[in-house]
């Protein structure tokens, strides 16, 4: 699903080049749940930005669904990024002037799906994370848990094949954790690829696979739980 | 998408109505004072009858001795030369006319006289310009020959001196004889009186009555307004003066409406020049000038330069309420950034964010303009009435149609200077960046 090979992001100034990712190498496939650990500054938002085209990056090579998108229009890139990834952010990134109904539709109208399509998209994910009766409240009239299950039905509204989750219950409580989490896991039972970046040891417990990361490189992957998740795994780990 | 963006941008600008509000005002302001300039402007150079401006021509020729220092060709016609081409067919329309002040008595020993302006023409004129009528009409060709006493009256004596009834076959009182009233024209009130730009102030109203040229004669009617001569009169009295003498005191007008017409005109008036030459006549050499109306209209300038100016710095004035504007457009959108951020992750194009950013500019930019339409439409009336006493009317300047235009088009303008960069610039950054700002 997801193939990097000696990808780099070099911040570039006068005086000096910062490497946000350093020959970062990995491969995730189809279908994987995969947390993305790391401390803070370690290169994993830029991963996941990079992994997302929501940033382009300076070397390297990046399959996605085995397109070759290093050298893509932002016009390819963005149709990409409508269809193909869907995104949880820790900070849920709602719309606040639109209903629950509009954030959910943002998506599909880019799309540009006919009216009554999008109407039953919309109605089967948020009945699907529990929030038909509240479609026509607005973000700020949520708690934290509801609104960014709000954000997840805008993902599963869409039908992505990767879903990146940067933080995804870096602020919720441990209850609404958990339903945050069944709903990826549900999404990822489904088919979808998961990426989800972490600092929740509990959180990553849940996916298939660990990958840690630092100073822009992966230094390690290591499988979780059930051997059928654990696949063959290529990394370079920059441990030397 | 035009729905979706006019949704978003609907939300947008409900969000933050002070900050919508002060980029509407800004817009507002320009677009009154530049379209208010405008306006003025266009009051002058405006077609004043489009319909058939380029079948109305102005007849000179050049009467001047070899003697006289003018270098151009005089402006009005002498009597001669204006009856030789009233006995022409080829005009399809004619009149010779003047302007003169008149002693108009309503009723005889109970009411004092008063003073109107007059046009003496033929009675080709109503039609030949479209004069609009309330009651009546114009008198016809027979009525010049016979020498009918028939007048028309302005709708302005009309109400003055007969109430706003309709007054026709009633006898009015000028000078020294009673004419019967046979027209009263409807509201007619064209910005420059364009069929006259030889006489005093051409922004001034139409005359208030309209008496047959044919009474120049029996009542020794002079002209207000220009008149020259390079010859004394052969004699005394108003006849030697005015009819046989070289006075030049007419305005002449024709109405060709085909080339073939105009060249065979041209021709008329060339064979006229020669046969008057051989009488010992028009010694300058040949110089006839056939002129359609807006030609006319241009070469009296009859579009004041200041105008021009006015309007030129009036432009300047919007385009810097623009560039002003597109620092707070600037601030505005990248407040929002984080939003588009959003838009962008979940498949918004840079294209998309541009256009809906600029959509935003143009719905504001229209906004601002439709309260800067109404701004400058109050500027006018204010305008108007502070120049009336100059011109003897309050609707010199007036809003039409194509200043209506003029509004959009400049609030659209507007709208794009203030807006292309910022919405450029918006929709050039990155998302992660906008991402990051969450």
């Amino acid at each position: 699903m997801l193939k990097m090979s000696r990808v780099k992001k070099i911040y570039r100034t006068s005086l000096v080049e910062t490497h946000a990712i350093s020959d970062l190498t990995l491969h995730i496939e189809a279908g994987e749940f995969v947390a993305v650990m790391g401390p803070s500054g370690s290169g994993k938002t830029s991963f996941l930005n990079i992994a997302g085209l929501l940033d382009t990056f300076s070397e390297g090579q990046y399959l996605l669904d085995g397109r070759d998108v290093s050298h893509l229009s932002d016009a390819e890139m963005s149709r990409i990024r409508n269809e193909k990834i869907g995104f949880v952010f820790q900070s849920f990134n709602l719309i606040p002037d639109l209903d629950v109904f509009d954030n959910v539709d943002v998506p599909l109208r880019y799309r540009r799906l006919p009216r009554a399509e999008r109407k039953d998209r919309i109605e089967r994910s948020l009945e699907e994370v529990g929030l038909q009766s509240r479609m026509h409240h607005l973000p700020s009239q949520l708690s934290g848990g509801q609104q960014q299950r709000v954000a997840i039905a805008r993902v599963l509204a869409g039908d992505p094949k990767l879903i990146l989750a940067d933080e995804p219950t870096g602020n919720l409580d441990s209850l609404m954790t958990g339903e945050i989490l069944d709903l990826l896991e549900r999404a990822n039972e489904q088919g979808a690829t998961i990426v989800m970046v972490t600092h929740g040891v509990e959180c990553a417990a849940r996916a298939h696979r660990r990958i840690h990361i630092l100073d822009g490189r992966v230094v390690a992957a290591e499988p979780i739980s059930s051997p059928t998740a654990v696949h063959d795994i290529s990394f370079e780990a920059a441990t030397a | 998408m035009l729905g979706y963006h006019l949704k978003l941008i609907g939300r947008s600008l409900r969000q933050r109505p002070t900050h919508a509000m002060l980029i509407v005002l800004g817009i507002a302001l320009g677009v009154a004072v530049a379209t208010a300039f405008s306006a003025i402007r266009h009051s002058f150079a405006k077609d004043p009858i489009p319909e058939k401006s380029s079948t109305l021509h102005y007849v000179r020729i050049d009467s001047w001795d070899l003697s006289s220092y003018w270098e151009t060709v005089p402006s009005q016609l002498t009597y001669i030369d204006a009856m030789a081409i009233m006995r022409s067919d080829i005009p399809v329309r004619k009149s010779a006319m003047f302007r003169a002040e008149l002693n108009v008595v309503p009723e005889p020993g109970k009411t004092t006289a008063s003073r109107e302006a007059a046009r003496l023409c033929f009675g080709d004129f109503f039609t030949m310009f479209n004069v609009p009528f309330e009651y009546g009409k114009g008198w016809d060709r027979s009525a010049d020959e016979a020498r009918d006493p028939v007048v028309v009256l302005s709708k302005e004596l009309n109400d003055r001196i007969f109430g706003g009834s309709n007054s026709v076959g009633k006898l009015l009182h000028i000078e020294d004889r009673d004419f019967r009233v046979v027209g009263v024209l409807a509201r007619w009130s064209p910005s420059i009186r364009y069929y006259d730009l030889v006489s005093g102030r051409s922004q001034s109203p139409p005359e208030s009555m309209f008496v047959p040229f044919n009474f120049a004669g029996p009542m020794q009617i002079r002209p207000v307004g220009s008149q020259s001569s390079w010859k004394p009169p052969s004699g005394p009295g108003y006849e030697p003066e005015m009819f046989t003498g070289e006075k030049i005191w007419l305005q002449m007008w024709v109405e060709l409406p085909t080339a073939d017409k105009v060249v065979a005109f041209r021709s008329f008036l060339d064979a006229y020049v020669i046969d008057q030459k051989k009488v010992g006549r028009l010694r300058r050499p040949a110089n006839n000038q056939v002129t359609p109306l807006l030609d006319w209209m241009a070469e009296r300038h009859s579009v004041p330069p200041e105008t021009t100016v006015m309007m030129i710095v009036a432009l300047l004035f919007l385009s810097v309420c623009a560039m002003n504007l597109m620092g707070l457009l600037m601030a505005k959108f990248l407040a929002r950034a984080p939003r588009i951020g959003v838009l962008r992750a979940l498949g918004a194009q840079r294209w998309d964010i541009f256009v809906l950013h600029l959509l935003e500019c143009e719905i504001v930019a229209l906004t601002g303009g439709a309260i800067g339409f109404v701004l400058a439409w109050g500027a006018l009336f204010g305008v108007n009435n502070y120049v009336k006493s100059m011109f003897r009317r309050a609707d010199l300047f007036q809003m039409d149609w194509t200043m209506v235009l003029f509004a959009v088009v400049a609030s659209l303008v507007a709208g794009l200077m203030a807006g292309l960069y910022p919405a450029y610039r918006v929709c050039r950054v990155s998302p992660s960046v906008y991402l990051k700002l969450q």
